[in-house]
């Protein structure tokens, strides 16, 4: 028997409201508001109450899928993924120029993950269009 | 402008009071043509919240009525009835829509005259109390 | 305290022993103490008004671990909770030691509580609670008009965030009663109100132990607690019934009973004075 809160912060807007995960024997089962946290002081919004939900969801990608020759997915190995979206990105690139490729960041990105994605845009791909989810 | 002509909603019961409303109308008894009735087996069986519901979807005046304690087709089924009525009536009254808005009658199946009385009085009762602030605000709103 | 954690888990007597500690971060977190761990009780914190329902989290452990003896940290409200949640067959408190914690008089005034103890006190001293009703009479002195607009003006806010719910130790129905579209409209923010506040005041009749939760987690400051008082009230004046007192009685509105208890409505419902 082992229950144990661990102290996080809500992956949804950028408020960053904390919160404390309860972990029951090894497992996430719930979250409490963090009554402590200055941001929230133990207050949440619905997306934050739910938050775990799609941590645990019994749909939620364990591995890269790849359509396979049948037109449904199988698992693949992150290697294989990552090969198969360089080339087609590259092949694009070279068929039909930068701009036709885009990238959208993400609010449940790090600073220095959007950071990255920018550059990845810009430098690596040579294309401006570059966005964010939260200007959808 | 119109004069206000009250909405009632009476919820009834399949086996008392439904059958006293039924019993009115073939006896050609007559009443105002405000109420909207809403027939359920047994008034034990009104879950609290429909009442608040009925007040929100813009009733002045939600009659509920029952077979007479002792009477119960399903022997008890009342009690909860009265019960449940008067923490809706207290609970109004606290929120601000007045607890004479919320009535709780016992009438048997064969009591046709009791109905239309019932009917007629709280009709008028809720023609003089005027329309429930609730229907106003929502009316308010949606302008 | 923590003597008496320590020696409910080396004898075996708990299996866990649900309280407070002070994290890494210096912050008040609920904690379960085991016994392999028993090193942890020294983190264990009593003083504190940080409030974490323990009947909250012990129906999720409860859960997963039936029948194992669970000790638990427990004040006034929490005990009360725990015996409401006994008597909806949620858990059982003969698997529970309880601990009871009594709150300082600073405590009982923050939470407006007029019952600021347990049945048993283990850690701290009984005070008076709060016990006046002002907060419900200034809703009181306002006409009907005032009243409503008030109250509306209060439930406009919802965000419809469902923290009252969250943090209620006795919000457990996996369907609840507010998610049905019959009674609130799917989509909307604020939800329709007040039959979304003015239905859970009804659904907590007699269940709600006044623990002050919902009001705490509310972020748009809505004066849930006014409501929970007065129902409070009103099941004490028309049934003499007060929620979490003991595990032997049950909430009127649960159960048909008898007609001597429905002759105390008369004085509500003119139905009732005729029937007599």
């Amino acid at each position: 028997m082992d229950y144990r809160t661990v102290p996080s912060v809500c992956i949804y807007c950028g408020c960053g409201c904390g919160m404390l995960l309860e972990v029951l024997d090894g497992k996430p089962v719930g979250l409490l508001a963090d009554k402590g946290h200055p941001v929230n002081e133990g207050r949440l919004c619905i997306k934050g109450w739910h938050a775990l939900e799609h941590a645990m969801h019994a749909e939620r990608l364990t591995t890269p899928l790849i359509r396979g020759k049948g037109g449904s997915f199988e698992e693949a190995s992150w290697d294989d993924a990552l090969d198969l979206v360089a080339g087609r990105l590259s092949a694009i690139k070279k068929d039909s120029g930068p701009d036709s490729l885009a990238v959208l960041t993400s609010a449940k990105c790090t600073n220095e993950e959007n950071y990255v994605l920018m550059k990845f845009a810009r430098a690596a791909l040579g294309t401006n269009n570059v966005d964010h989810c939260a200007r959808l | 402008m119109a004069e206000f002509e009250p909405k009632i909603v009476g919820f009834f019961c399949y086996w008392c009071s439904y059958a006293g409303a039924d019993l009115a109308g073939v006896s050609r008894m007559q009443y105002p043509p405000n109420l909207i009735a809403v027939r359920t087996m047994c008034t034990g069986s009104i879950w609290p919240p429909y009442i608040l519901k009925a007040f929100q979807k813009g009733a002045d005046g939600v009659l509920v009525a029952g077979c007479h304690i002792g009477d119960c087709h399903y022997l008890k089924g009342n009690y909860l009835t009265a019960k449940r009525m008067a923490v809706i009536k207290q609970l109004l009254e606290f929120f601000g829509i007045a607890g004479e808005r919320l009535r709780l009658e016992w009438i048997s199946a064969g009591e046709g005259e009791k109905f239309s009385r019932v009917v007629t009085e709280f009709t008028e009762e809720i023609r003089k109390l005027g329309p429930s602030p609730l229907k106003e605000w929502n009316s308010e709103a949606r302008a | 305290m923590k003597e008496e954690v320590r020696r409910l888990l080396s004898e075996k007597e708990v299996a866990g022993f649900l309280g407070l500690r002070r994290d890494e971060r210096g912050a008040v977190v609920p904690h379960l103490f085991t016994l392999e761990n028993i090193d942890e009780v020294e983190s264990l914190v009593v003083e504190e008004d940080q409030r974490y329902s323990p009947g909250k989290i012990l129906l999720k452990i409860v859960a997963a671990h039936p029948g194992e003896k669970i000790g638990v940290m427990a004040r006034g409200c929490d005990e009360r909770a725990l015996i409401e949640l006994h008597k909806r067959n949620q858990l059982n408190l003969d698997d529970i030691v309880i601990l009871g914690v009594a709150c300082t008089r600073a405590l009982a005034e923050k939470c407006r509580c007029p019952l600021p103890f347990p049945s048993k006190i283990a850690h701290g001293e009984k005070v008076e609670g709060v016990t006046g009703r002002e907060e419900l009479e200034a809703i009181e002195k306002l006409v009907e008009d005032e009243r409503f607009r008030s109250w509306m003006e209060s439930f406009s806010k919802c965000l419809k965030c469902q923290g009252c719910r969250s943090v209620c130790p006795l919000c457990y129905c996996p369907e609840c009663g507010l998610a049905e579209e019959s009674i609130i409209r799917h989509g909307e923010v604020p939800p329709e109100f007040p039959v979304f506040h003015l239905a859970r005041a009804l659904c907590l009749a007699g269940r709600c132990i006044d623990c002050g939760a919902c009001e705490e987690a509310c972020p748009a400051d809505i004066p849930l607690r006014k409501l929970s008082k007065r129902m409070q009230e009103i099941m004490k004046e028309l049934f003499d019934y007060v929620p979490g007192m003991s595990p032997d009685d049950n909430n009127p509105l649960s159960f048909t009973g008898d007609a001597e208890a429905l002759k105390r409505l008369g004085g509500v419902i003119a139905a009732m004075k005729e029937e007599g």
